[in-house]
């Protein structure tokens, strides 16, 4: 281990003391990144993603009493649009959270609460899903298991949005964060939870989340992480879904911020007629990089999935696009589809795009496509032609591109946040959406 | 727009004006002058450099000017950036409007109108207003107010494309309106919609130029000069007659 990753441990043997099935994946998760430490461009799942900027940080265990005002957290992540639970360097902040409004049928509290007062619950699908060996980051999180979301979706749960959302302060240095959210689905039951990383303060912040959801038969869940982080962040948000028969998972990703941004998704449709949704845009500039791997793993028959990834690519920076689908013997009628489509506005900005199928049975539909290319210059001598200023003329047009991710969101208030975050960043500003 | 007086200033002025594409020459030198309150139509055969003609005036860069001048109300075109261009009252009707699916016709057209009227200095007009200036000008190119709510031209057929292309005219009021074969795959009503559109702009202070390959397009517009034009200049001038003895011999006599 060098010192970039004994920085990083560094606090995980002093956590609070916590019941022994959480103590054991603390423990794994420790043992496992004491082996192998950060990842480097050698291995394949990292070539294209240098970890060189974030390790050139000594990243310290954020600080959990670290205090932010209603005030701070709304600028970094607006109004809440229904019941919001927010988390300060891991730790649930009840003060700044509204749980007023939980769909029936939905339980969300913070991870700590739910682990006190139903264990067996919680460790019926604890780390789970995602296995540590091969992924540093999950083992760096499991390392510090304590605090995060726990939410609990029983057969009978219907409707609107739950927010969660987790701030990474860094005021005095560099400070570092890992929450794991969990989401548990009984049979049948149907939920929207949206996911919102935020960081506070001047010193670089990393963020390293790991998501796990798992899904009972005919259970539907409806996924939204949005990044929206300064420039000097760093975030690794690992996603893993167990979904069983009949099961919808639906998944949207939006990374917005960020020196270095990374999204692993894993999901397994070990059931039959089972249905995953990727859709993730990702947008950077100057010398940023914004990458996103997936493993879409076909277990059962019958199954679908669908993703959909876009990419606006400015200045120097980079995207890296890895998605691996996997069909698995017996996943007999299999239908699955990938996309990845890049937008690159400037010469030196680079995109790595890799699909990969991976296919051991017959019967099965496999696809991917996708584009890289740049604004189209018809179109935008068109809009320049009729008055537009050049400036204008580019952003409409990189809205447009995005415009179709944005659509996609099914929460109204989401929506409209996401679009003028993302056309907010674009010349000629939020004034775009009148016309979207 | 303000009223410029007619001192004899030629609306635009085009003095031995050449362009290549690559290393091709398009335009060999080529003159024009059209006066405020003129409709001219240039005719030639394919590839004489019509197409490059319209694209260069209206700022495209496919092509580079490697000579001569070019002017609006005595400013200099050629210096100036396409959305420039198009305050000074500039407008260029496709010859093949982009689909740009994403951006809604009606935001892009008050867009472009509130760009061009902010950069003059004068008031912004909102959505309301907006909304009424586009209906009565729908109405004047017979067009389906549907079709504002789409991408701009996205699924347009040719016709409903080029009708859009008069719509924009008809809001933006250009001074000098460059139409690039517009009459390209239109049915008789369709051009009689765009005859409509160029007449109802008709003024002693505007000027059109229409590009056209066949005469089709002078029965509902008469022009009051025709040019031909072959091998990147322009060879002949005259009035109507011009285009009947086109109709008849063909382009071959012209050929350079």
């Amino acid at each position: 281990m060098n010192e970039a990753a004994r920085s990083l441990l560094a606090g995980a043997e002093s956590l609070p003391s916590a019941p022994e099935f959480v103590a054991s994946v603390r423990r794994a998760g420790r043992e496992a990144f004491e082996r192998e430490g950060l990842p480097t461009t050698r291995q394949e799942d990292w070539r294209f993603t240098s970890l060189a900027p974030l390790a050139a940080h000594s990243f310290g265990r954020g600080d959990p009493a670290e205090q932010v005002t209603p005030a701070e957290l709304e600028r970094v992540a607006g109004k809440s649009f229904g019941p919001r639970l927010v988390f300060v360097n891991g730790r649930f902040d009840a003060g700044l959270s509204t749980a007023h409004g939980l769909p029936a049928g939905v339980h969300a509290s913070s991870l700590h609460h739910a682990i006190a007062v139903s264990p067996a619950l919680v460790e019926r699908s604890l780390a789970r899903t995602v296995a540590v060996g091969g992924r540093p980051f999950a083992a760096l999180n499991g390392a510090f298991l304590g605090d995060g979301a726990f939410v609990h979706v029983d057969a009978a749960a219907r409707g609107g949005p739950v927010e969660l959302v987790f701030a990474t302060v860094a005021r005095d240095r560099p400070a570092a964060c890992h929450p794991r959210v969990l989401v548990v689905a009984d049979a049948g039951g149907e939920a929207t939870l949206v996911e919102t990383y935020v960081a506070i303060g001047e010193h670089p912040a990393l963020t390293n989340a790991v998501t796990e959801v798992s899904l009972g038969d005919g259970a539907r869940l409806d996924h939204y992480q949005v990044q929206d982080q300064p420039a000097s962040a760093f975030h690794h948000a690992t996603l893993a879904v167990l979904q069983g028969k009949g099961t919808r998972l639906s998944s949207h990703s939006t990374a917005l911020g960020g020196a270095l941004s990374r999204s692993d998704v894993l999901a397994r449709l070990a059931g039959e007629g089972a249905e995953t949704h990727l859709a993730g845009l990702y947008m950077a500039d100057g010398g940023r990089l914004v990458d996103n791997h997936s493993v879409i793993e076909h277990a059962g028959p019958g199954g679908t999935s669908r993703e959909l990834f876009k990419g606006i690519l400015d200045g120097e920076s980079r995207g890296v696009f890895a998605g691996r689908i996997r069909v698995l013997e017996g996943a007999v009628k299999t239908d699955a589809h990938q996309s990845n489509s890049n937008l690159l506005l400037s010469r030196d900005a680079i995109v790595d795009s890799m699909p990969q199928l991976e296919i051991y049975t017959d019967e099965v539909k496999a696809g991917h496509g996708g584009t890289v290319g740049e604004l189209d210059a018809d179109a935008l001598f068109y809009l320049r032609s009729r008055g537009i200023p050049a400036a204008a003329a580019r952003g409409l047009l990189i809205y447009a591109f995005a415009r179709e991710m944005v659509d996609r969101v099914a929460v109204p208030a989401l929506r409209d946040r996401l679009g003028r975050l993302v056309a907010g960043r674009l010349p000629g500003g939020v004034a775009i959406l009148e016309g979207a | 727009m303000s009223q410029q007086p007619n001192d004899g200033t030629p609306l635009l002025e085009v003095r031995a004006l050449q362009a290549r594409i690559d290393d091709k020459a398009i335009l060999k030198g080529l003159d024009l002058t059209v006066m405020p309150g003129e409709v001219h139509a240039i005719m030639g055969p394919n590839g004489s450099g019509k197409s490059t003609f319209a694209g260069v005036l209206a700022g495209r860069d496919r092509a580079e000017v490697t000579g001569g001048s070019a002017t609006l109300d005595g400013k200099d075109l050629l210096a100036m950036a396409p959305e420039e261009r198009a305050v000074a009252g500039l407008f260029l009707g496709f010859q093949y409007p982009v689909e740009i699916p994403g951006v809604g016709n009606m935001y892009f057209l008050r867009t472009a109108l509130n760009a061009q009227r902010r950069a003059r200095g004068e008031e912004e007009l909102d959505a309301v207003d907006f909304l009424g200036l586009a209906k009565e000008k729908m109405k004047l190119v017979e067009m389906d107010p549907a079709f504002m709510n789409r991408g701009v031209n996205e699924g347009f057929s040719g016709g409903e494309k080029k009708r859009n292309e008069v719509l924009q005219m008809a809001v933006l009021e250009p001074r000098l309106s460059i139409l690039d074969e517009i009459d390209s795959g239109l049915d008789i009503d369709a051009l009689r919609v765009v005859a409509r559109g160029v007449e109802a702009l008709r003024s002693p202070d505007r000027a059109t130029l229409l590009v056209t390959h066949y005469q089709r397009l002078l029965e509902y517009i008469v022009p009051d000069k025709i040019h031909v034009m072959a091998g990147g200049r322009i060879v002949r001038t005259g009035g109507r007659e011009l285009a009947l003895e086109l109709e008849k011999k063909g382009y071959a006599w012209v050929e350079p």
